[in-house]
C-alpha cells in the first residue's frame, strides 16, 4: 500500500522516527470482508487501518462504523484466509493519504494506489487526503479554454472545457470505453503541460488488457496515471479508485502546474460499490437501494474539478456511466446530470447505423462549450458553426419523422436537402476510427462541407461574412 | 496484245483509295486512343504509386511509431522492475540492519522495550525473543516492535527520499 503516515511524515522529510502504532487484538467477528474488533478508543469512521494476520500478512481497511469500544472496518483485501485468533488491527488515526507528486506518472496501480506494473510503492514528496480538500469557491475560477480530444463529434458539438465535468452516458454494449480510451490517448491542451489520469472500476481482465494497450503511448511519455480496479476486486476498493485519482490530479494540477483529465470509467459500477457498502453499514436505502447520500457522494467526487485562481491548471472530469437498461432516469445518470455541465450521449441507434463513435449530437450538450471556443481559443468560426450544424440536425430529425408519416415524394426540396445532410454529417463527420487522432481544423472543415450541402437560405445563423468566406454567393447558383 | 482497260479501274482505284485512307484514320485514332490509354495508364500507374508511396510511408510511420512505444514501454517496465529490486534489496538491508543492531547492542533493546511499556502503560506484559524482536501486550492492545516491524516502519517515513537510490545525484 502507497498509504502515508497521518503525521505527514513523508512530506517533512525529517527523521525516520515515529509514534509507536498500537494494534487492537480483539476481533470479536470475521462477517464477509467485516472485521468487528472490540475494545478500540479514539476510533473515528473512515479512518483507515492496517490489519496484521497472524502470518505476518498485511491487510488494509476503512473503519465503516464506530459504537462504543466497537468498531466495524471493511478490508480492502477481504477476509479470506483470516481468523479471530491472531488478527490485530492498527488504526492511522486519520483517513486514508496517499503521497502525491510526478511519480505517479508512467505508473500503472491497482484500485488501492498499489503498484501493479512490477515497479516500487510510488513514493511521493508530499502526502494529501484522498477524501479531498474542498475548493474554497471564491477562489474557484470558471472553466475556460479547450481541452482537445481529437474525437471530431466532441471538439466541434460538445467542446470539453478546461475544469469542466462533462459525463459520458453510455448503455450496454456501447464502445464508452473505447471512446474514454480514445479520449485519454489523444487529448492534448494546445502545447501545455497536459496529463492524464485514468481510473477504471469494475473493469474486466480483457477491459484492463485493452486500456492499458490503449493508453500504451501516453503512458511511455510519462502523461498518464492508470488506476484499475478490477470487477473481481473489492467494492470498498473502488470506492477508494476515484478519490484516488482526484487526489493525484489535484496535486498534479494545482501545484505542477498542469492540466489534468480525469476519466473515470465506469461511475454506475461505482455507484453499486456504494450501495454495496451502505447495505453492509446498514443504512435506510433510498431509490433503487442506492444510498440517500448518493447526490452528495458523487458530488463529491465531481466537484472536485475546477481552477483555482493564482494557481497554473486545471482539473477536468469526464466520467463514464452506463445507463442500466438505457433508462436516463436511473439513479446514476440522473444524479450525475444535476451535478454535471452537461452530457455526451452516446445512441444505440447511431450504433446500429454502423458509425463509430455513436454519438447522439441532439442528446449530448456541453454546457461551458461557449466558455472554451471562438476567436483565440478554438477558431472564429466555431460557435456560429456548431449551432448551425445542431439546428441542421434537430430539423434534419424533424424531417425525417416527417417523412415517415407522409412519404419522401411529399416532402419540399429544403426538406429533402436536410435529409441528405443528417446522411452526410454521418458519414463526412461523424464516422472517425477508433485511431484517429483528428485535427480540429479538419473537424471544422468538415462540419463545413456538411452544412454546405443545405442551400445558403437554409443557414440564417451564420453570420454572412463567415458564409461568403466559406460558401461564395456565385456558387449559390450553382447548387 | 494487251488487255482491254477495265472500266471498273478507276471504282476499285477509288475504293482502294479510301479504303487505305479508312485504314490510315482508323491506325490514326487507334494510334491516339493508345496514346490516350497510355497517357491515362501511366497516370493511373504514378496515382496508384503516389497512394501506395503514402500509404506505405503511413504504414511505416505508424508502425515505426508503435515499435517506439513498445520499445519505451519494454524500457520502462525493465527501469521500473530494476527501481523495484533495489527497493526490495533496499528494504532487505534495513530489516538485516535492525536485526544486528538490536541483537548486538543491548542499549538499542532497552530503548525498544521502554517504547513498549510507554506505548502501552507500566502493566503491559512485554515479550522479547533473543533475536531482539520485542512485543507488548495489555488487555487487548497489542506493540509490534520487531525488528522487521521497526524496519518497514523507517522505510515507510523515509518516503520520497529513497528514490535518491535510483536518481542520478
Amino acid at each position: 500500500m502507497t498509504a502515508s503516515p497521518p503525521d505527514g511524515g513523508v512530506t517533512r522529510g525529517g527523521g525516520t522516527t515515529g509514534p509507536v502504532p498500537v494494534e487492537f487484538t480483539g476481533v470479536r467477528e470475521l462477517r464477509g470482508p467485516l472485521v468487528v474488533v472490540e475494545g478500540v478508543s479514539g476510533v473515528g469512521w473512515d479512518e483507515f487501518a492496517t490489519i496484521v494476520l497472524d502470518s505476518g500478512e498485511r491487510r488494509h481497511g476503512l473503519v465503516l462504523e464506530v459504537d462504543g469500544d466497537l468498531a466495524v472496518v471493511q478490508v480492502l483485501e477481504d477476509t479470506a484466509g483470516m481468523n479471530r485468533a491472531g488478527t490485530r488491527v492498527a488504526f492511522s488515526g486519520s483517513p486514508l493519504r496517499i503521497p502525491v507528486g510526478t511519480g505517479w506518472l508512467g505508473r500503472v496501480c491497482n484500485g488501492r494506489g498499489e503498484a501493479a506494473d512490477g515497479g516500487p510503492p510510488v513514493l511521493g514528496a508530499a502526502s494529501a487526503a484522498v477524501g479531498g480538500a474542498p475548493i474554497n469557491p471564491v477562489r474557484r475560477e470558471p472553466p475556460d479554454e479547450p481541452v482537445l480530444t481529437g474525437v471530431g463529434a466532441l471538439d466541434v458539438l460538445t467542446t470539453l472545457v478546461r475544469g469542466q465535468k462533462l459525463p459520458v452516458f453510455s448503455a450496454a454494449g456501447l464502445p464508452h470505453l473505447e471512446l474514454a480510451v480514445q479520449i485519454a490517448a489523444q487529448a492534448t491542451c494546445g502545447g501545455e503541460p497536459f496529463a492524464v489520469v485514468f481510473a477504471g472500476m469494475g473493469l474486466t481482465h480483457a477491459d484492463v488488457a485493452f486500456v492499458r494497450d490503449g493508453l500504451a503511448a501516453r503512458s511511455a511519455a510519462r502523461e498518464l496515471a492508470l488506476f484499475v480496479n478490477t470487477a473481481d476486486d473489492p467494492v470498498i476498493e473502488r470506492m477508494l479508485t476515484p478519490r484516488l485519482a482526484l487526489t493525484v490530479a489535484e496535486h498534479l494540477a494545482f501545484t505542477e502546474g498542469r492540466h489534468v483529465l480525469v476519466v473515470m470509467t465506469d461511475m454506475t459500477a461505482y455507484a453499486e460499490a456504494l450501495r454495496e457498502v451502505s447495505a453492509a453499514r446498514g443504512e435506510i436505502p433510498a431509490r433503487r437501494a442506492y444510498p440517500g447520500y448518493l447526490y452528495s457522494d458523487l458530488a463529491s467526487l465531481y466537484e472536485r474539478c475546477g481552477r483555482i485562481r493564482g494557481r497554473p491548471g486545471s482539473v477536468t472530469v469526464l466520467p463514464v456511466l452506463t445507463m442500466p437498461a438505457g433508462d436516463i432516469t436511473h439513479p446514476v445518470p440522473d444524479l450525475t446530470g444535476y451535478i454535471t455541465e452537461g452530457q455526451i450521449v452516446l445512441s444505440a441507434d447511431v450504433q446500429a447505423s454502423g458509425v463509430g463513435p455513436p454519438l447522439d449530437p441532439l442528446a449530448s450538450l456541453s454546457r461551458l462549450m461557449r466558455k472554451g471556443t471562438g476567436p483565440g481559443r478554438t477558431r472564429a468560426d466555431h460557435p456560429a458553426l456548431a449551432a448551425q450544424l445542431i439546428a441542421a440536425l434537430a430539423r434534419s430529425r424533424q424531417v425525417a419523422d416527417l417523412a415517415d408519416l407522409v412519404g419522401r415524394s411529399a416532402l419540399s426540396p429544403a426538406d429533402l436537402a436536410h435529409l441528405e445532410l443528417a446522411d452526410a454529417f454521418r458519414r463526412r463527420f461523424l464516422a472517425q476510427g477508433t485511431d484517429e487522432n483528428r485535427p480540429l481544423e479538419d473537424s471544422l472543415d468538415r462540419a463545413w462541407e456538411v452544412l454546405l450541402t443545405l442551400p445558403r437560405s437554409q443557414l440564417g445563423m451564420i453570420p454572412a461574412d463567415l458564409l461568403d468566406a466559406h460558401a461564395p454567393a456565385a456558387d449559390e447558383g450553382a447548387r | 496484245m494487251s488487255a482491254p482497260p477495265d472500266s471498273l479501274d478507276p471504282v476499285r482505284a477509288e475504293l482502294l483509295r479510301a479504303a487505305r485512307a479508312s485504314a490510315d484514320a482508323v491506325l490514326e485514332r487507334a494510334r491516339a486512343d493508345a496514346g490516350a490509354v497510355l497517357r491515362e495508364a501511366r497516370a493511373t500507374a504514378d496515382a496508384v504509386l503516389a497512394r501506395a508511396r503514402q500509404l506505405g510511408t503511413a504504414d511505416a510511420a505508424a508502425g515505426a511509431a508503435r515499435e517506439r512505444t513498445g520499445a519505451a514501454q519494454d524500457a520502462w517496465a525493465a527501469e521500473l522492475a530494476a527501481r523495484g529490486e533495489v527497493y526490495d534489496a533496499l528494504r532487505d538491508a534495513v530489516r538485516a540492519g535492525v536485526r544486528r543492531a538490536l541483537a548486538e547492542d543491548p542499549d538499542a533493546r532497552s530503548a525498544v522495550t521502554a517504547a513498549a511499556r510507554e506505548a502501552l502503560g507500566p502493566g503491559a506484559r512485554v515479550t522479547a525473543t533473543a533475536a531482539g524482536d520485542v512485543s507488548a501486550e495489555l488487555s487487548g492492545r497489542r506493540v509490534d516492535l520487531s525488528a522487521d516491524a521497526l524496519a518497514d516502519r523507517a522505510l515507510e517515513r523515509l518516503g520520497v527520499r529513497a528514490e535518491t537510490l535510483w536518481e542520478p545525484p
